[in-house]
């Protein structure tokens, strides 16, 4: 009777999931199924179609993807690594020093992520302009730490937080320089957080849009604004926008999938806390 | 009359979902307990033994495998915690914090539908009695551990109930908040005679509180009798070195005949102790067993001790009182004693210890090796 | 192993004034115990030895050397942390050699071995060495803490609480173990406790510490018998100590104290002490607070001779033996407490007489 009813719940829950999984995936496989029609086929087939790699040709081989591709890494690592050189060390002062303001500096520094993208960046772009760093690496670098900064800070914060101070202590007395304890006996402790802080900053970089859309133009250019291209103004290569959109998803997904167990945890290791 | 009556109690855990057989799935196994009406019993045992779990059946929030519990006469097993009419004091004060003292306190009845008057009656007078009278109006968060505890347990008897569950309601409490807070315990159950069962890992607490000990390890009831005799009388070794502080000392002894005397020996010591008379009857030379003393029952003998000399590895002063180890092989035995003589590490004494108070356990199950009558 | 030398040593936190002119002396090869009720700054002085605080006026000397200026790696002490502060990732043995592979201690990884090995059976634990610190429990941790201290050859071995998280049984064995390791190995240490009995057992002399003061320093004997004052007599004894309010009376060699108890009065012979007998008239003292410990306070449940009647307020075990507590009515100080064996059925509010010997 129990068992019944236990097992009539669990066949609603894995249906009620399947549905979900098909309403989430599917726009993901339209746009999957998208890139190997032809530009006639777009509009008037819909599972039932003649496959062809034409679009991945032509987008891989004959544009300049691979070029907006190695953009997008650099300034999306780039951002990442020096919201790591900056981030880990404002991280360990705000968890460890008691200064004036400190709450208030890392509320700051939190608050960032939550102004619109679009509300700054047109005065960026004045002050870009007005720097030269306008279409520059060193400038998308520069703003990316929006993005960036905030969410290693405060989860790389929360994990100093928990590691004991007596444990430096301890370190010190064992004869160990302060920079010897921070790389042999910090890093270590916060490299689960450090890590996927990292790797998801590096995807939100990566699919950042705005930025990069004012603040660059022909020298740096990456993906997300690229696959604009591919929308002309006379004609749209759906197949092609497709192929370049599923190509530059790939870094994301698979940095997702490999990291998912790890996220999870890290993040929330350090949440809890921070 | 019987407060409580727990009759071949069986829990087992579903484990069917893991994939690991766990080697001891009855949580609690063959439990008989009864209590009479206005007792104080103790559950007590190491963490993992099956005492809550046994305390949860009793509340109605776990199921039972098999067996009965009775609650004064009335069969509860399948009855709702709530129809069981018994007042629960858990280890974490789980007040609702919107509601101030008072509020907490009156909870239970309002939603039981008491009369607001009556609920008046009945908060003011139990407040001076749990102490908690100045600090009705005030809310949870502004309490400290001991006073919260207070609130916590005044919420337990105000329903009146006819059995008080109560579950390490002390352990959040710090060293000399904790005896404090015991005493109270003690005195209010003195005033109320509710009967009352307290889980419990501290042998100290079990020991000053109870009027009965239940002793528990691996859901199995090992003993069950007054402080007074689980201590002076356990009923096997787990009993024995549970009880007392600092432990029993029980030792590996293999017993020798020399001339009609049967002596203690023990592995790489001359350590010889004489074996009591009264074991006389069931021991044999060669007899191989635990021999287990408290501290406070071994002796420095005088000049004519017929004890034999050994060397003290460790004296340790404490005021009160003074603890003395001696290596017997690789064991530390410790013995107390109220001399005022300092001693120091590498003098000899000779060492006596009191007869009577000498138990003997079997080597393999523990269980108490008792003189034949 | 060093003399360790602090004199009138200072340290504030913002406003509190944690350690207010604390001057001790640690002699070569002495196991110094600093027992004091939790924030008295026992732990700020052992931080100050170390160099992991720095006082704002005193000085910290090690054999007579001013070590001020000197930072905590280069001062070659070994600490014992009270939360243990063992490195999560490392492995135990790791943990143990971390000290002798900086490098400031460098040593070779054979010597490092060896001495782990010591060690580790030292402190009884050769099988946790692959183990990480989180598959350890409290006790075992707490081990590697000892065995990670033990392997170096420092200043000052400084223990902080090492037996605070410890449940009662095993922080008595542990204390006898260390008192045992201690007398083995004759090296100076300083040892902060909370707790009378680890002060009184382990310490050549104990430096009693309340609100950065130094109250009282002594043998363990000392500060039980002659304590300087209350604080320091409630502070060393489990049962407390009793104190008592009296009335002084009597002139020369025969003073008598009184108590009111229950509205009755109670009158003893003060015991023949010349030296408390000349303060007493030094001062005029009409009145004193007496203190008796535990057990000297006799008892008896059937009326006696020179006993005087009390209430029972409570009757409690504490380990090997039980402690009642006992009601005088409504005077200043009204519980007493004295000792009693285990197992008695005592119900609280019969009645108790009682006899104080206060000879003691």
């Amino acid at each position: 009777m129990k068992n019944n009813k236990q097992k009539g719940l669990n066949i609603l829950m894995n249906f009620l999931l399947i549905v979900y999984a098909v309403f989430a995936l599917f726009p993901l496989i339209w746009m999957l199924l998208i890139s190997f029609k032809s530009d006639t086929e777009v509009f008037t087939t819909t599972f039932i179609f003649h496959p062809t790699l034409a679009n991945y040709q032509e987008v891989l081989l004959r544009s300049d993807y691979i070029r907006y591709i190695r953009d997008s890494v650099i300034v999306a690592g780039g951002a990442v690594l020096v919201s790591i050189l900056v981030g880990v060390p404002a991280a360990y002062a705000l968890a460890r020093y008691n200064f004036p303001r400190k709450e208030e500096l890392a509320f700051q520094i939190l608050s960032y992520k939550f102004a619109p993208e679009i509300l700054v960046v047109l005065p960026l772009f004045m002050i870009y302009q007005k720097m030269g760093l306008y279409d520059s690496y060193v400038g998308l670098i520069w703003v990316y730490q929006l993005i960036s900064l905030p969410l290693l800070i405060w989860v790389v914060r929360g994990y100093f937080e928990d590691i004991s101070v007596e444990i430096e202590y301890a370190a010190q007395v064992d004869g160990y320089s302060w920079y010897q304890i921070f790389f042999k006996m910090l890093v270590p402790l916060i490299k689960p957080g450090l890590v996927s802080s990292a790797l998801l900053a590096f995807i939100f970089a990566w699919n950042c849009f705005t930025f990069p859309l004012i603040l660059s133009s022909n020298k740096v250019y990456p993906v997300t604004v690229a696959i604009m291209k591919y929308l002309g103004t006379d004609s749209a290569h759906y197949g092609q926008l497709a192929v370049a959109s599923t190509v530059s998803a790939i870094p994301a997904m698979v940095f997702a999938l490999c990291i998912q167990k790890h996220l999870v945890r890290g993040l929330s290791f350090g949440a809890v806390k921070g | 009359m019987a407060g409580l009556t727990l009759s071949h109690i069986y829990k087992r855990y579903d484990n069917s979902g893991k994939k690991k057989k766990v080697k001891n799935d009855f949580a609690v196994k063959d439990l008989n307990l009864v209590c009479e009406q206005g007792e104080f019993i103790a559950l007590l045992g190491p963490s993992g033994c099956g005492k809550t779990t046994t305390l949860r059946m009793i509340a109605g929030l776990e199921e039972i495998t098999d067996g009965e519990i009775y609650i004064g006469e009335r069969l509860v097993n399948n009855l709702h915690p709530k129809d069981r009419n018994i007042g629960l004091a858990f280890e974490d004060y789980a007040m609702y914090p919107p509601l101030n003292v008072y509020g907490n306190v009156a909870f239970n009845l309002r939603a039981k539908g008491v009369a607001k008057d009556e609920i008046d009656k009945r908060v003011r007078a139990i407040a001076p009695l749990m102490q908690i009278d100045d600090l009705l109006d005030k809310m949870p968060v502004k309490l400290s551990g001991g006073q919260k505890q207070r609130v916590n347990i005044a919420r337990a008897i105000i329903r009146e109930p006819e059995l008080l569950l109560m579950d390490e309601p002390l352990s959040h409490l710090d060293g000399k908040a904790r005896q404090a807070m015991r005493t109270e315990i003690k005195r209010l159950i003195n005033k109320i005679r509710c009967t009352t069962v307290y889980v419990t890992h501290d042998q100290l607490e079990a020991m000053s509180l109870a009027d009965k000990i239940a002793i528990i390890n691996f859901g199995v009831l090992q003993q069950f009798g007054t402080p007074a005799e689980v201590y002076d009388d356990p009923a096997n070794e787990f009993v024995a070195s549970f009880i007392g502080e600092p432990p029993m000392n029980i030792l590996e002894t293999t017993i020798i005949n020399k001339n009609g005397t049967f002596f203690f020996t023990f592995q790489d010591s001359n350590l010889q102790i004489a074996v009591p008379k009264r074991y006389y009857s069931v021991v044999h030379d060669g007899f191989r067993c635990k021999m287990g003393v408290r501290p406070m029952d071994v002796l420095i003998g005088g000049e004519d001790s017929q004890g034999t000399p050994e060397e003290i590895a460790t004296f340790e002063n404490l005021g009160d009182e003074r603890r003395i180890g001696i290596h017997v092989g690789d064991v530390l035995m410790m013995l107390i004693t109220e001399d005022e003589k300092r001693y120091k590490r590498g003098d000899i004494i000779k060492l006596e210890v009191r007869g009577e108070k000498t138990h003997l356990f079997d080597t393999e199950t523990g269980d108490r090796i008792r003189e034949k009558k | 192993m060093a003399r360790i030398q602090l004199e009138n040593i200072k340290k504030a936190f913002g406003k509190v004034q944690a350690l207010d002119g604390i001057t001790l002396d640690v002699k070569d090869k002495e196991f110094f115990v600093l027992f004091g009720p939790a924030g008295a700054g026992k732990t700020t002085i052992l931080n100050c030895i170390a160099g992991i605080m720095m006082p704002e006026e005193g000085v910290v000397k090690f054999d007579g050397e001013i070590m001020n200026l000197v930072d905590s790696a280069h001062r070659n002490v070994a600490m014992v942390f009270e939360n243990y502060a063992l490195y999560p990732q490392m492995t135990v043995y790791d943990n143990m050699a971390s000290a002798l592979r900086s490098k400031l201690y460098k040593t070779d990884e054979a010597e490092i071995k060896k001495k782990i090995q010591w060690a580790a059976k030292i402190m009884k634990m050769e099988n946790l060495l692959e183990r990480l610190p989180s598959q350890l429990s409290n006790g075992q941790k707490q081990r590697v803490a000892m065995g990670r201290a033990l392997v170096r050859n420092p200043n000052v071995f400084l223990m902080d609480e090492p037996l605070a998280h410890l449940d009662a049984k095993l922080r008595n064995s542990m204390r006898t173990e260390l008192k045992e390791m201690q007398a083995n190995l004759g090296s100076t240490c300083i040892y902060v406790t909370h707790d009378f009995m680890e002060a009184m057992a382990l310490g050549d002399h104990i430096a009693i510490i309340k609100e950065g003061k130094i109250v009282q320093i002594g043998t363990g004997d000392e500060i039980y018998y002659m304590p300087c004052n209350e604080f320091t007599a409630q502070l060393m004894g489990d049962p407390e100590i009793n104190i008592i309010d009296a009335e002084i009376s009597g002139s020369g060699n025969a003073l008598a104290a009184s108590f009111g108890i229950n509205g009755s009065t109670v009158t003893y012979e003060l015991p023949m002490d010349s030296g408390v007998y000349a303060k007493i008239r030094d001062r005029q003292l009409k009145r004193a607070d007496i203190g008796i410990r535990p057990q000297h306070v006799k008892y008896s449940f059937e009326p006696a001779e020179g006993y005087f009647k009390a209430t029972v307020y409570s009757y409690e075990s504490i380990g090997n033996k039980s402690v009642i507590v006992s009601d005088l009515g409504d005077v200043r100080h009204s519980q007493l407490r004295m000792i009693a064996p285990n197992g008695l059925r005592v119900e609280p509010d019969s009645d108790i007489y009682i006899r104080l010997e206060i000879d003691h």
